[in-house]
């Protein structure tokens, strides 16, 4: 599994922005998909794109890529101005489903794609030989898709949407529904784009793999981006370098001063700075109130504890 | 535990309202068409009236009496040249009616041939039977004529042989034998002439080869065309319309690919018919290309249109059943039209099938060269050209949502 160096790849971001969005607005009749959401992604950078189900990540995935026109707001790519529809050739899109011909080989649906995207004879031909090796499948190049595991598919629809080497790549979930060899693999590949110089927005529920893939994240939230900066930036700035520890007592109890009674009343949550200094007193507080202390566990701060910080929601809400 | 299977099949059938037009409206629907073809009693309107050309080469007191006395029938409509005042129009010869009967103006042209009357009056003379040229693509037309030619000529028989009653009295057996009343009291003798099918191997097939292939024109172009809204499903539109292809070149790409697997499928199913039932298709190649060419044209618009239309695969699915039997109902692919009522004739003429099918009948049937296909290929290709523009501005929606 890769982790990232934020020293590198602050070091391998540009100053310019590979994407920059501002106040985009988009409504669908009374629901506002988008209410001003921007974020900026940086040349050379990996951006996580987080939110509770809802929150409008596809809608803003749509309009970068021309796909649904937004009502108000600006895209620029590449310090271009994007209209609303075309005009996006550095850009690669990787749609959340498994966007192929499953009656096509593997071959023929890179072929097919790479056509699309405008390559044609020897281009086109090392292209698709570089997708198959790319994503480890020159073995079964010749086999039909629908034949394929759920990882694999995934393999081959991420490739079809990079054979025309964008700058700019947006994958919508591209891990959903694979194991976590097939994870691993999947970020071997987009990590050897991100070293070739493209610039990667994904949009993801894996707070893990926010964490661990990308430099920089973005939380959004009802059509709106509340937070953005790296993991540590996020911590800092939300709930700090607090630890969190969680008691579970052996009979429930109604309430006591500072803590958060959670779950079923046998679980108190509370919040401290240094826990070797701060943990006996909050053991005798709870003996003294009668309750009895069956297990206990020091949570550090996390992106988990960011989001339910910022959305009050859990990530799939 | 039944119930409860039963009540989740109801519920699930209760969700879907396709599946509730498909198992109880379709039914319906084809019910009616097909009372509206066969029941006149509750049709738009009554059986269909026989057109024909009334030709009278014999023109004796005789002739003119039953030539008018057939034009008197209901069930026929006599021809007359358009501007033509008087009540009965009839021709001194019969070229001009069999030309118009080879044009597929009229069905049929009834001819009094000269000798008629004689050959009646002289039992010495070889008989003269009338005649009954006939385009037997429409073999009812042909039996009615002959049934009512029969009638009509007993009818007269019956009164002349009122009026030589007293005659006929006075005669003996034998005498009557040879009297020229003898030969009003036998059948018409009628020769019908049919002016198609004498030099083709096996005519009516090649009907009804075109009335199938239509019909499965459009379902295979439907099935192909609802691609589209599969790919809209898997977000494979999504990728295509982010690439350098624009929703232009996507339909016209699907529009060129449907149009070549229907004439594809249209000219296997023509070689079939020339195999296995000698109907004569390289006979009759470059009528057969314009035509198939310009019919898979316009079902690959009407095709993609309804996709652009419906919302996913089974809504289209569906509604192609119900549009497609239904226009094959009409138009005369299932059932010919000839044995619908005027008004059912007519109305089929809205429908794509009913175009493509007379155009076929012309190139096989009536061997028609390619300028009398210009008012079914124009239509056709107006189809083709209207139903892609109507699909491009419903396909809008796929552009930008």
């Amino acid at each position: 599994m890769m982790v990232s160096d934020p020293t590198t790849t602050r070091d391998r971001a540009d100053s310019e922005s590979a994407l920059r969005i501002r106040d985009l607005v988009k409504r669908f009749g009374p629901t506002t998909a988008l209410n001003r959401a921007g974020l900026e992604l940086r040349r050379g950078e990996r951006l996580a794109l987080l939110g509770p189900n809802g929150a409008g990540k596809t809608t803003l995935v749509r309009c970068i890529c021309g796909r649904s026109v937004p009502d108000s707001g600006s895209i620029e790519m590449l310090g271009r101005q994007l209209p609303p529809s075309g005009g996006r050739h550095e850009l690669g899109f990787v749609p959340q489903e498994i966007a192929l011909y499953p009656d096509l080989t593997a071959r023929e649906n890179l072929d097919a794609f790479g056509r699309f995207h405008g390559l044609t004879g020897g281009e086109l031909r090392d292209a698709v030989e570089w997708a198959l090796q790319w994503t480890g499948l020159a073995d079964r190049a010749d086999d039909l898709t629908k034949t394929f595991s759920s990882g694999m598919k995934r393999r081959v629809n991420i490739a079809c949407g990079v054979l025309h080497r964008p700058l700019v790549l947006l994958l919508d979930e591209p891990t959903v529904g694979v194991d976590p060899q097939s994870r691993d693999r999947i970020f071997r590949m987009l990590e050897e784009l991100w070293r070739q110089g493209t610039s990667i927005l994904l949009t993801t529920h894996q707070l893990d793999e926010a964490e661990r893939q990308c430099d920089r994240i973005v939380i959004i939230d009802h059509g709106h981006a509340i937070a953005e900066g790296t993991l540590g930036d996020l911590i800092a700035s939300t709930v700090g370098a607090n630890r969190r520890v969680v008691f579970t007592l052996a009979e429930a109890c109604s309430e006591l001063a500072g803590f958060t009674v959670r779950g079923d009343g046998r679980r108190l949550v509370a919040e401290v700075e240094d826990v070797a200094r701060d943990l006996p007193g909050l053991l005798n507080r709870i003996r003294e109130s009668g309750g009895q202390v069956s297990d206990l566990d020091v949570q550090p701060p996390s992106l988990h504890s960011v989001f339910i910080h910022l959305t009050g929601r859990e990530l799939r809400e | 535990m039944i119930g409860t299977v039963v009540r989740v099949g109801l519920l699930r059938m209760w969700h879907g309202r396709t599946e509730i037009l498909l198992t109880f409206v379709v039914p319906i629907a084809f019910f009616t068409i097909f009372a509206f073809i066969f029941d006149e009693q509750i049709g738009l309107g009554k059986s269909p009236r026989v057109d024909i050309a009334i030709v009278d080469e014999d023109s004796t007191e005789l002739s003119r009496e039953f030539v008018t006395a057939l034009a008197e029938w209901e069930t026929l409509r006599v021809y007359a040249p358009a501007g033509y005042q008087e009540k009965l129009f009839v021709f001194t010869a019969a070229e001009p009616a069999r030309e118009l009967v080879l044009a597929g103006i009229l069905p049929l042209a009834v001819v009094v041939p000269e000798g008629w009357s004689g050959s009646l009056a002289n039992p010495d003379a070889q008989p003269v039977g009338l005649q009954l040229l006939a385009d037997s693509s429409d073999p009812v037309a042909t039996q009615v004529v002959t049934a009512l030619l029969r009638q009509t000529s007993g009818r007269i028989a019956a009164e002349r042989g009122r009026q030589q009653l007293e005659v006929l009295l006075s005669l003996s057996p034998d005498e009557f034998a040879e009297s020229p009343m003898s030969r009003f009291g036998t059948p018409a003798a009628i020769e019908v002439i049919d002016l198609f099918a004498a030099d083709k191997a096996n005519p009516v097939v090649s009907m009804y080869a075109a009335g199938i292939a239509v019909m499965f024109l459009l379902f295979g172009a439907v099935g192909n065309s609802g691609t589209l809204l599969e790919e809209e499903d898997n977000q494979t539109l999504d990728r295509l319309l982010c690439s350098n292809l624009t929703m232009n070149q996507l339909l016209a790409g699907k529009w060129l690919l449907m149009t070549l697997v229907g004439i594809v499928q249209v000219t296997i199913m023509f070689a079939w018919a020339q195999l296995a039932f000698g109907v004569d298709l390289l006979g009759h190649l470059p009528g057969f290309a314009v035509m198939t060419v310009v019919t898979a044209g316009a079902a690959s618009s009407f095709a993609l249109t309804l996709a652009a239309l419906c919302r996913n695969r089974a809504q289209l699915n569906a509604v192609a059943v119900i549009l497609i039997l239904c226009m094959s109902a009409l138009g005369g692919s299932m059932v010919p039209r000839y044995v619908m009522s005027e008004t059912m004739q007519s109305f089929g003429k809205i429908t794509f099938n009913a175009w493509a099918l007379d155009g076929y009948i012309k190139v096989f049937w009536r061997n028609l060269p390619l300028a009398d296909l210009v008012p079914e290929l124009s239509v056709l290709a107006a189809t083709a050209l209207v139903l892609f523009g109507v699909g491009r501005i419903l396909a809008r929606r796929w552009e930008n949502s």
